[in-house]
């Protein structure tokens, strides 16, 4: 018998193809009816027997587009309803949304192949798109996703690109971001003085693809905002790059042409593989084989031995890369700590001093992101940055209650995290807050959240340190708003992030976490950074952490890891390190130390100091290369006869000065580096199983950013083998400050006050 | 200094009785000798006429000796300087004691004549005064506080709501040395040299200003505690204008900046005593420059910034690896933010 059935599709379902595959399962099961978004999803009416009805609720599950991501659905009958075919049914203008924003998806296998075809109508077009690909975040003005919701709507579609958009069969069938070269996004190739080349995308693209061959550096839009790129194996248009870009030392991203290119230059595992051909298209960080002949690898990555590797995004790159064959380096187009540039006056503004050539587009960016980027130990991802293709959802928490709240999250590495309705919505990764562009991009993108959802925070979470940009900012909004606004300890909120993402605040068993990175406001006032708290029944607790030693010389200790490494060893043998400093500096350290107020039990100053003392380096040009450089030290060692420097010492906080004092006995004992760096890492994951073992925990959870090194990750896992005790790690956020925001929305949420 | 049977202070010398007679009488009066104050009243008869400038400060700084000057000379010169950033001329001081017992006479004495020769030097006269003593532990060696009137100006004419879009911002001179002198000598670092503190008095150069310049300068201000930055910035969210600065012009003593470097502070946000800032008319900007260039609290002055209309409340500064920097206000110490 017919009856009318309404199915109700919620999660990551508008602006992926949804309604068009709705309405060719609805062509195969030969059901009338209609399909639209609305504030939930998806929203299916049809007319069908109860035993139909659930069969194509089956297919319609099992087969949803693959960059969909259904979190719920619904079906019930309703009065019934005659239909007449089947409808797809524009959205309604106004309504509370209540659904996810949907992220930027890599260009798909379909319109590669058509970009490559001759005879095709869109061969060589830079913004080809389907329901399955292409920008969406980073293009989106209003919701739901539709194209009079994005930028894309100012490209009127052409007779053909209309006939396929309205076309139940055709693949871009609703396609929002649909174009061609007759009516589509148009290329501007420019050299730094304005003047402008001609041709069509093809030849615009060749001309690109000769002056990057040449050895100059170009600054091209691609969807998310814009790259500089130049030759990977031009050791001079390198050198330039570094020079302009103010970045001496911090390794540069890599485009490569083909996956099978990667496989020819890297090791790949299959979840690496996975990773780069994904959706998402992030950077991989990747281990080379033995030697890349035609790459400039102490240019790109010095004194590592490791590269991150991405593969083309968009159809522009995918051309580019097309016609150049082989690896460019692809940075996100800003100057110094500059959040990441997508407008064209500002690009031609501010890297006009570094790029030679410009190739602009004239899609406006809403949303500009930096590529994400992953590493791998086996099957654990590690997350450095959550960004382009997983920004702006976090689909595994629903929130509790129907308070809106924003979390303004931490300074260094900002995000926020908005919960206006019944999803949780973090940014992506912003950058650093000292940065004046950084903080209004930080400031208006919280302003076009606002519009977005056209709802205002209630409360508003903030890091309990007085001076974080975000800090500032959050106050000022709760004022502005008149919200409430909570501060939250920074490790704490870290901790709330692992507990958040693996929703374990309801946990039975009590969880150990391990909270280390360089530095965070304490609740005593000092600097925390080697924190171990005890979680359980909503309430957390400090338990040990990494013995006091002294903070020296404010935001200069976390540049200068022989401060860290002076700064621990112990008064009597302060010596070791004296040659590291000039006469003047020695004498005043030493005496700054003498009663100095300002403790810290940071692990990644421990680092530091470690790496300091190892000869690796004194003094950084970028944020963690100190922890990085000592990471490929303790990789490098092949052996496995690594040393615990705590071995039969016995403790109640960590003791810092130990481990240093014996790390420099073994120096002393002949040792060699590799082998000492990985003894250390080696040390660091004892301790953290000693801890659980001591005070029964069978649960760790870790955080900050001393946990995005992939060596102590690997240890960890190996020594959780059959040890009855579990490890939680954050996955799909950062491990660093890009999490705090999260987290402090968790700890708001879960955690007794 | 003056013969007397004691060489510390104690509490007695704090009590208005015999011995505080003795201490005063041995000297202060002599020493800061004029008419006012001879008439030994209560209080002191001035005569002050039109619109007139009343100001206040308590100085506490610890060493009370440093290089470059002591508590004394700063107190004079701090009301001093702040008598004249409201465009007056300073005029009458009254200065009081809190003296922690204990304290050598031999050091209250160095203080006093400091004060004699900075009041001279300004051109003002202490014209009343007062001294307390406290118990050991209650105070710091010695507290004093000064508090100073004058005239203002006619062509003087200083108010936030003055500052308009497009003014120049003039700084006087070096920043920092006053704090990093003072931290030096404090925590016991030895820099390359010695770091001497700038305090000095401000009047006579600024008088010279506002006569050549009179209402074209529409807001001068001291950058003391808490340095530039802070001064900078409470300025900004007052008036709701933005400052846009640029770290390649800020003059600073080359010692001073590595001593900051060394200790990973902002110079900024470090003290200053004989500085000032001036917000002038863009138009006068570079003729107030070279005026003030030829002054001798001026050598080093040169222009950090303007005054615009995008991002009003906020401090910008622009580094001098280009870059550009909030400038917010530090609650406190200088902390840590980088993780
Ligand atoms: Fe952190
Ligand atoms: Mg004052
Ligand atoms: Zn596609
Ligand atoms: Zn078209």
């Amino acid at each position: 018998m017919q009856k009318t059935f309404e199915i109700t599709i919620s999660g990551q379902v508008q602006g992926v193809g949804f309604r068009p595959f709705v309405y060719s399962l609805s062509k195969q099961f030969q059901l009338r009816g209609s399909v639209c978004n609305n504030q939930d999803g998806v929203l299916i009416h049809i007319n069908a027997s109860e035993e139909k009805a659930t069969n194509f609720l089956v297919q319609l599950l099992e087969n949803a587009p693959s960059i969909s991501i259904i979190q719920s659905h619904k079906i019930s009958e309703i009065p019934f309803q005659e239909f007449d075919g089947f409808k797809i049914i524009p959205s309604e203008a106004k309504h509370q949304t209540n659904i996810p924003l949907t992220p930027d998806f890599s260009i798909c296998e379909s319109c590669k192949a058509e970009i490559r075809d001759k005879s095709n109508r869109r061969y060589g077009y830079a913004f080809t798109t389907c329901t399955n690909c292409g920008p969406r975040f980073a293009a989106t003005t209003k919701f739901p996703f539709e194209r009079s919701n994005t930028t894309v709507s100012a490209f009127k579609m052409c007779a053909t690109c209309q006939s396929e958009y309205i076309n139940p069969d055709d693949r871009r069938f609703h396609s929002q971001t649909n174009g061609c070269p007759d009516c589509g996004i148009q290329l501007k190739l420019q050299d730094y003085d304005g003047r402008q080349f001609d041709g069509d995308h093809k030849e615009l693209v060749k001309k690109t693809s000769d002056f990057i061959r040449k050895g100059s550096i170009l600054a091209l839009k691609n969807t998310n905002g814009y790259l500089l790129c130049c030759d990977a194996n031009n050791k001079s248009a390198i050198e330039r790059l570094r020079e302009k870009k103010q970045r001496p030392a911090k390794p540069f991203a890599l485009l490569y042409p083909s996956l099978e290119r990667i496989k020819k230059d890297f090791n790949l595992s299959a979840t690496e593989e996975n990773a780069l051909t994904s959706s998402v298209a992030p950077i991989v960080i990747l281990n080379p084989k033995k030697s890349i002949p035609d790459l400039e690898q102490d240019g790109i990555a010095p004194g590592l031995n490791q590269f991150g590797v991405m593969l083309p995004s968009s159809a522009l790159l995918t051309v580019l890369m097309d016609e150049l064959g082989t690896p460019i380096i692809a940075t996100s187009g800003n100057v110094h700590g500059s959040p990441i540039i997508s407008k064209e006056s500002e690009a031609i503004q501010k890297l006009s001093g570094v790029a030679d050539y410009f190739l602009h587009h004239d899609l406006e960016v809403t949303f500009p992101q930096d590529d994400s980027v992953f590493r791998f130990t086996d099957e654990h991802q590690i997350t450095l940055r959550r960004s382009r293709g997983l920004a702006p959802n976090f689909l595994n928490m629903t929130p509790s209650g129907n308070e809106k709240i924003l979390a303004m999250g931490a300074h260094l590495k900002s995000t926020f995290t908005f919960v206006p309705n019944s999803h949780t919505y973090m940014s992506p990764y912003l950058g650093n807050l000292d940065s004046y562009d950084v903080s209004e991009r930080f400031q208006n993108s919280i302003g076009q959240f606002e519009k977005l959802f056209q709802t205002q925070p209630e409360v508003i979470l903030i890091d309990a340190h007085p001076q974080y940009q975000s800090s500032i900012l959050g106050r000022e909004l709760a004022e502005k708003w008149n919200a409430e606004y909570i501060s939250i300890q920074h490790h704490k909120a870290h901790f709330a992030s692992v507990l958040g993402e693996h929703d374990l605040f309801d946990s039975k068993e009590k969880i150990l976490g391990l909270v280390w990175d360089g530095t965070g406001f304490g609740e005593d006032n000092m600097i925390w950074g080697g924190e171990s708290f005890t979680y359980q029944n909503h309430e957390m607790e400090r338990l040990i952490h990494f013995e006091y030693y002294d903070w020296l010389a404010a935001d200069k200790m976390a540049k200068e890891p022989r401060l860290s490494f002076l700064s621990i060893l112990p008064n009597a043998e302060k010596e070791i390190a004296r040659k590291k400093f000039s006469e003047t500096e020695w004498k005043v350290y030493l005496k700054m130390l003498e009663n100095n107020p300002l403790k810290t039990s940071s692990v990644g100053r421990l680092f530091d100091a470690v790496a300091s003392l190892l000869g690796i380096i004194d003094v950084t040009s970028y944020e963690g290369e100190a922890a990085m450089l000592l990471e490929n030290q303790a990789r490098m060692y092949v052996g496995n006869d690594e040393v615990d420097f705590l071995a039969g010492v016995v403790f109640e906080n960590i003791p810092t000065k130990t481990i240093i004092q014996n790390i420099h006995q073994a120096m002393v004992d002949g040792f060699s580096i590799p082998r000492i760096a990985n003894s250390f890492i080696h040390t660091l994951a004892r301790v953290i199983f000693n801890i659980a073992k001591q005070h029964n925990f069978s649960c760790i959870a870790c955080s900050g950013g001393v946990f995005q090194n992939a060596v102590l990750i690997e240890k960890l896992i190996k020594l959780a083998e059959n040890s009855g005790i579990k490890l939680k790690f954050n996955r799909i956020l950062s491990s660093n400050d890009e999490n705090i925001s999260f987290g402090q929305l968790s700890y708001y949420q879960h955690i007794k006050k | 200094m003056p013969k007397l049977d004691f060489d510390v202070i104690t509490l007695g010398h704090g009590s208005g009785g015999v011995l505080t007679n003795r201490l005063l009488d041995s000297g202060v009066f002599d020493l800061l000798k004029n008419d006012i104050l001879d008439e030994r009243h209560d209080g002191a008869f001035l005569e002050l006429h039109g619109k007139t400038a009343f100001s206040t400060d308590s100085f506490l700084v610890s060493p009370i000796f440093f290089p470059g000057g002591n508590i004394g000379e700063l107190a004079v010169n701090g009301t001093v300087n702040d008598l004249a950033m409201c465009g007056a001329t300073p005029k009458y001081l009254s200065l009081s004691f809190i003296i922690e017992e204990g304290l050598p006479v031999k050091e209250f004495w160095d203080i006093l004549v400091a004060i004699k020769f900075a009041c001279e030097k300004a051109g003002v006269q202490i014209v009343t005064g007062d001294t307390k003593v406290v118990e050991k532990g209650k105070g710091d060696k010695i507290f004093v506080n000064t508090s100073g009137v004058g005239p203002i100006h006619p062509k003087a004419n200083i108010r936030v709501k003055n500052i308009s879009v497009g003014d120049k911002i003039i700084i006087s001179g070096n920043v920092a040395s006053h704090g990093m002198a003072i931290m030096s000598v404090r925590e016991g670092l030895e820099f390359g040299s010695e770091i001497k503190s700038d305090t000095t008095n401000l009047n006579h150069t600024i008088l010279r200003l506002i006569e050549l310049f009179g209402e074209s300068i529409h807001l001068l201000t001291d950058p003391t505690r808490g340095g530039v930055a802070t001064v900078l910035k409470e300025i900004a969210q007052s008036s709701e204008i933005g400052i846009d600065l640029f770290q390649r012009d800020f003059p600073m003593d080359e010692q001073v900046a590595s001593a900051c470097e060394l200790l990973g502070l902002d110079p900024l946000y470090v003290a200053n005593e004989g500085l000032f800032i001036a917000f002038v008319s863009e138009s006068v900007a570079d003729a107030v420059l070279t005026a003030l260039q030829e002054d001798e609290n001026g050598q080093n002055a040169r222009i950090i910034g303007s005054v615009v209309a995008e991002h009003p409340k906020q401090v910008i500064m622009e580094s001098a690896i280009g870059g550009k920097r909030v400038i917010s206000m530090l609650p406190g110490e200088q902390l840590p933010r980088i993780c």
